[in-house]
């Protein structure tokens, strides 16, 4: 009897950790073939003996631009800025327990997104210089969002509701210039509303590459007290952790990654919404969702790229196709937790 | 089982929340392998005063010291090793299974590189059994009931393996058999191994049943501490509660037992 519950135990353990692992190791799969497809289709479609050829640096009349030039950029900026926002939207989300507190709902990512569209359209600035005023500008709107929330003792309801303001306001800022600068065409707008990988550029990639790593593996690194986090911070005090330094820590890396990110792409609708239910639906309950949300979160950047480029007889850009996908699950989520009354 | 236990004191606390004081120089020293309860009325300090213990609120002057050691300055993991804490109101993660959850209560004992053992995983299954929830191991806490689940709480604590538990009302929103049943295991704890248990409670006749020790508090300050029997009088409770009463001993358990008078139905 008391063999069997210890072994019934040790299956439910096994069960749930083999559904982790396997469910990352398909994830980062099907996260490869999509990367694998952004390079080999397109206008012309290559073999990946040619692709292989190309990125090995030998010149190929046409394809080494259509490859090097255009796709891959367009491949390495989306994988790169989706793990960003998937692995930005779950640790807010986890952190905050609430799924609707994600960096693109409350105002994080519009906080990034203005500064990076004044720096670009209104001071012509360009490279490292709008990534740092993307940084420092996403960092103070969060910190905005924090002490307004604040008011006579923290509220993670009220720290929503205050950044879905916030995040109003600045995106009809970001409308505003975008409306002045008139010689700016209207894809160029979207990207800075909804997203887009058109455009992008191999230069943009290594300083997004070097934030995404050292950032995610930060945040990576600090999965099992995020998991703390989530019983509340009496719990976790309780258990040990040191909840101003973590969460300060979690908050930054997060921050950082999002204001990185968004000046290259644009803030990409409901991907950091999306990526982290997602992932925790397909690892199980429980389980840590740091590496899979940052997974799912490329996983929808890359393949809403490719349904943008391929699938409609007019090209839309990413952040069309996530938005599309986005909205219904937010309406969805807003009608659970308000029949739940809580927010 | 009985391990050496900590000496566990307050030294004149001072301590509230923002600029308002709400404990005001308390000074205890907990008695060691036994079950203590903090009584008084609502907003007289009790919860504070248990926060302070558990370092959750940081006294504005005083200390909360363990072998003479301030806990404020002890490394935060291994204070967590000796000093457990049930909250109010905990959070669930959406979905967890109950050995998912306990299992977090080893957090303290794992590290950046080390992960879970199989000192771990044994400490878990004893707290389960403890609990008396080993079969529910593997389902999701969201589908128990209140009782169950707060005894999946107090499993989690117990699998941090403290010396010291606190709990913060363990039994409240609990039916009157949980009570019951949440203070037997509880005893059984701290019987089978020796666990210092620190426990704000609402109801006076279940904690001096299940008390060995009773601090009593109003207004801020601690006014009677003791063993039931010794302690609780009509006078006590007048003074603690302002409430009118005759004390008659339990009929079970022979630990004193207050009936309330209110101004109805009251004979002689």
């Amino acid at each position: 009897m008391i063999q069997t519950t210890h072994t019934m135990i040790q299956q439910g353990y096994m069960k749930r950790k083999n559904r982790l692992i396997s469910v990352t190791i398909m994830l980062m799969a099907l996260t490869i073939c999509l990367c694998a497809t952004m390079l080999l289709y397109g206008k012309t479609n290559y073999d990946v003996h040619t692709v292989i050829r190309v990125l090995s640096g030998e010149q190929i009349q046409g394809a080494s631009f259509t490859i090097a030039t255009l796709r891959l950029p367009r491949m390495l900026c989306g994988l790169l800025a989706g793990l960003a926002f998937g692995i930005a939207g779950n640790t807010f989300q986890t952190m905050l327990r609430n799924p609707l507190a994600s960096p693109d709902i409350i105002g994080i990512s519009s906080g990034s997104s203005i500064a990076a569209v004044f720096c670009i359209l209104v001071l012509n600035m360009s490279g490292s210089g709008v990534s740092i005023a993307a940084v420092i500008s996403g960092i103070l709107v969060a910190a905005l969002i924090y002490v307004l929330s604040k008011g006579s003792g923290f509220s993670g309801g009220r720290l929503i509701l205050i950044g879905i303001g916030i995040q109003a306001m600045i995106n009809a800022l970001i409308s505003y210039l975008l409306a002045k600068a008139a010689q700016y065409d209207v894809s160029k707008a979207l990207r800075w509303l909804s997203g887009s990988l058109n455009g992008m550029r191999m230069e943009n990639v290594p300083a997004l590459c070097i934030v995404v790593v050292i950032f995610g593996m930060t945040i990576l690194c600090l999965t099992k007290q995020l998991q703390i986090l989530e019983l509340g911070d009496d719990f976790a005090t309780t258990l040990g952790i040191k909840i101003h330094v973590i969460r300060i820590l979690l908050i930054l890396s997060s921050v950082c990654l999002i204001a990185f990110a968004t000046p290259v792409t644009g803030p990409i609708a409901f991907v950091a919404f999306l990526a982290g239910p997602i992932a925790s639906r397909l690892v199980g309950p429980g389980a840590p969702t740091v590496l899979s949300a940052g997974l799912v979160g490329a996983l929808l950047v890359l393949g809403a790229d490719l349904m943008g480029q391929f699938v409609f007889s007019t090209r839309f850009p990413v952040g069309v196709v996530t938005g599309i996908l986005g909205a219904p699950y937010m309406l969805f989520l807003l009608i659970v937790i308000n029949r739940r009354g809580q927010a | 089982m009985t391990k050496k236990q900590p000496l566990f004191e307050a030294r004149e606390i001072v301590a509230g929340y923002d600029k308002r004081i709400i404990i005001d120089g308390i000074d205890i020293t907990i008695p060691s392998h036994k079950i203590s309860v903090i009584i008084g009325a609502n907003a007289c300090g009790k919860s504070t005063l248990l926060k302070t213990l558990a370092r959750l609120i940081k006294p504005v002057s005083g200390k909360v010291v363990i072998d003479g050691k301030k806990i404020t300055s002890m490394p935060s993991k291994q204070l967590a090793q000796v000093l457990g804490l049930l909250p109010q109101a905990p959070v669930v993660p959406e979905g967890i299974t109950v050995w998912d959850l306990v299992s977090r209560g080893r957090y303290p004992y794992q590290s950046f590189l080390k992960s879970m053992d199989k000192t771990d995983f044994e400490a878990i299954e004893e707290a389960l059994e403890i609990m008396g929830i080993t079969e529910l191991a593997n389902r999701s806490v969201d589908e128990l009931s209140g009782g169950q689940r707060q005894r999946v709480w107090i499993a989690m604590a117990l699998a941090q393996q403290t010396d010291i538990l606190l709990l913060d009302e363990p039994t409240t929103y609990l039916d009157i058999t949980y009570q019951v049943e949440i203070l037997d295991l509880l005893t059984d704890l701290n019987r089978r191994r020796g666990t210092t248990i620190v426990m704000v409670l609402h109801d006076i006749n279940l904690s001096a049943r299940y008390a060995d020790y009773i601090f009593a508090l109003r207004k801020g300050k601690l006014i009677a501490q003791g063993a039931p029997s010794e302690i609780i009088t009509s006078e006590l409770i007048d003074t603690v509660f302002g409430l009118d009463c005759t004390v008659i001993q339990d009929p079970v358990s022979y630990s004193p037992f207050i009936v309330p008078r209110g101004r109805y139905h009251v004979h002689s």
